[in-house]
């Protein structure tokens, strides 16, 4: 049966074309926003399991908005449990910038503490940074990238200094010490500078954005969170668990968007092969109603028709993947260039679209194929 | 003697035209016996086609019955139907109604296909059909490749694919020319020579006239059923 299918797809080709086009912008939509999607994920999935074990805390006003001492460090290594604890700065690179998704930004960090906060990321040149150094930077991959900088290079960074109304910006030139492989996680878009750097030149006093708190082994870090709240005043704690809890929240929302902007499209896909099925099976409604006098059966009708809605769903979902993972591909490439990368194309990714490529073809092949399978004979064979 | 191979017991069909009911067939009866060619004949309107429906499984009657080899055939469930016209009915149209996309081949085939029959089978089938219609060397013609002659032939050669009980042909040479008429009366008569059962609807008395027995209706109903001398 399949020669026929075959045959009828390809003798109306402009027809088909269109079809298997329609399908194609679908799946073509869903690669590139699925492919976005799992790339936050994954960058997530990757950052947290880079900071999973550490618990954050946080000035009781909220993120960023009150003065987190770094005193406050000290009081929170007095809690049982805690084998370390040490504060971070972080500013975004461009002070222009709203700090959104995958902006780089600028971390302060004690250099000894180096190891703790990057795990066992390893440098792809240069070196760490050590105790003393000035104004000296490592930097993640992805800004290494962007501003095509190597060790021994310098760069420029900028920041902004509220002075009662008016605002000045200041710039300094960093060294590139060291340039870190790539993680996956938000590190590539970090410019790590020793902690005291960052104090003054953001003019923050000995002020931190936040602290991490590594609990020792064995120790709960739910617990420890909880008890760190009620041991040190007037902080609030994050721990891995409600940090995961809340990127997730927002990711989801992520997720729902660009999933429904891929499916809208998909479905208009779908309304394209049914429309180009209808017409097809009422064109040939005297063909079915000639088979059904040669003895053909409902399932022999449904077959064919059904056969050949998928047939088109597949190849509209072949060229969708080729031509959605062919922009992305380029997307990626000039967009490294720019430091970011915005699109994964996940194995899973792939097994969703074709999936659903083929789903859209046979559920929009259905009811074209329940109507030419349902004809009297008679009546389809009188048809004109 | 043998049992007829189609009886037809007080059928009838009512059609519906918007609200007024068209008698197509009043309470028609009759036999035939296997290897028969007979012919249909009568003025337009007079519910040629819609017996030959009936019988071929295409649609239900209002009332009465049709048996097919002693099978009641028209007790079958939708889904019977479909097997009872594989195996029991060849049908040949006025309009050849072959599949445009198909090869003369290729719409031999088909219909042994629908019936599961294994491709190498088909082959050796639709060949042996086409070459009986001569038609050997155009086996691989599209039909629009075809004159209406030779498409008609292969509608013949696809309604005898299965080994039908009987073949139903509706009007068979109303699209050829005299000739082609001929030729293609002359088949379906070798074919009933050979004890092929062929029931032709026509309006041509020059077909009428070669068959051995001719059913002559009006306004649904059997005006006349003439065997012809010799039979
Ligand atoms: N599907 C239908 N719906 C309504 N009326 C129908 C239908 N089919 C046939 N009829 C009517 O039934 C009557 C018999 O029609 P039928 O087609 O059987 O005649 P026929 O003898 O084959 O005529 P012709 O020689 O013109 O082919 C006609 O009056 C026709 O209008
Ligand atoms: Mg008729």
């Amino acid at each position: 049966m399949f020669d026929i299918i075959f045959r009828n797809i390809t003798q109306r080709k402009l027809r088909t074309g269109l079809t298997v086009f329609g399908i194609a912008l679908g799946i073509f939509a869903v690669i590139v926003m699925g492919g976005m999607s799992e790339h936050f994920n994954q960058t997530f999935d990757r950052s947290i399991s880079l900071t999973a074990d550490k618990i954050r805390v946080f000035p009781e006003i909220g993120f960023g908005g009150g003065n987190l001492n770094e005193s406050k460090a000290r009081e929170v290594k007095r809690v049982p449990g805690v084998a370390d604890a040490y504060g971070l700065l972080q500013a975004a690179l461009d002070p222009e910038s709203l700090g959104f998704f995958g902006g780089d930004v600028v971390i302060g960090v004690e250099p000894e503490k180096f190891p703790s906060l990057l795990k066992d990321t390893k440098l792809s040149e240069g070196r760490f940074l050590t105790v003393g150094d000035g104004y000296r930077t490592v930097l993640g991959s992805s800004v290494a990238r962007e501003f095509n900088l190597k060790a021994g290079d310098e760069m420029q960074i900028k920041s902004k200094r509220m002075q009662r109304t008016s605002s000045i910006t200041h710039a300094r030139n960093f060294t590139v010490v060291g340039v870190m492989e790539y993680t996956g996680s938000f590190f590539d878009n970090g410019v790590l500078i020793p902690l005291n750097i960052a104090q003054k030149f953001y003019n923050r006093g000995d002020t931190v954005s936040f602290i991490l708190a590594v609990p020792d082994p064995n120790v709960d870090a739910e617990d420890l969170s909880k008890r760190i709240e009620l041991n040190v005043e007037n902080i609030k704690t994050f721990s891995p668990e409600q940090l995961r809890k809340q990127i997730e929240q927002s990711l989801i929302v992520f997720t729902l968007i660009t999933i429904s902007a891929a499916v809208l499209a998909a479905i208009i896909g779908g309304l394209s092969v049914m429309n180009t099925m209808l017409m097809s099976v009422s064109e040939r409604t005297k063909e079915f109603g000639l088979m059904k006098a040669l003895g053909a059966q409902t399932r022999d009708i449904l077959y064919m028709t059904m056969g050949e809605a998928a047939i088109m769903g597949v190849l509209g979902g072949i060229c969708g993947i080729i031509g959605g993972g062919a922009l992305v591909y380029y997307l990626n490439d000039f967009l490294a260039s720019k430091g970011t990368v915005l699109f994964s194309v996940t194995p899973r990714l792939l097994v969703i679209a074709l999936v659903f490529s083929i789903l859209l073809g046979v559920l929009s092949g259905l009811y074209p194929a329940y109507r030419a399978a349902k004809m009297s004979p008679m009546e389809a064979l009188r048809y004109e | 003697m043998n049992d007829p191979i189609v009886s037809v017991r007080n059928l009838s069909k009512t059609y519906m035209q918007g609200k007024i009911p068209v008698h197509a067939l009043r309470d028609v009866s009759f036999d035939v016996d296997k290897g028969e060619f007979l012919s249909i004949v009568g003025p337009s309107g007079s519910g040629k086609s819609t017996f030959l429906s009936m019988i071929g499984l295409l649609d239900k009657p209002t009332t009465g019955s049709v048996f097919i080899d002693g099978i009641e055939v028209t007790k079958a469930t939708d889904s019977d139907a479909p097997r009872i016209r594989r195996e029991k009915i060849g049908f040949v149209f006025q309009h050849f109604n072959l599949i445009p996309t198909l090869s003369a081949l290729e719409n031999v085939d088909l219909a042994m296909r629908f019936a599961r029959v294994s491709k190498a089978k088909r082959r050796e089938r639709a060949v042996e059909l086409l070459t009986q219609m001569g038609l050997f060397d155009r086996m691989n013609h599209k039909p629009s490749e075809l004159s209406g002659g030779e498409q008609q032939r292969v509608a013949i050669a696809r309604a005898m694919a299965n080994h039908p009980a009987i073949i139903l042909a509706d009007e068979p040479t109303g699209e050829v020319d005299t000739k082609t008429r001929d030729m293609i009366v002359e088949l379906l008569h070798g074919l009933s020579e050979n004890g092929q059962t062929i029931l032709i609807v026509t309006h041509d008395t020059a077909v009428s006239a070669r068959t051995k027995r001719i059913i002559r209706m009006l306004d649904g109903m059997i005006e006349s059923d003439t065997k012809v001398e010799g039979y």
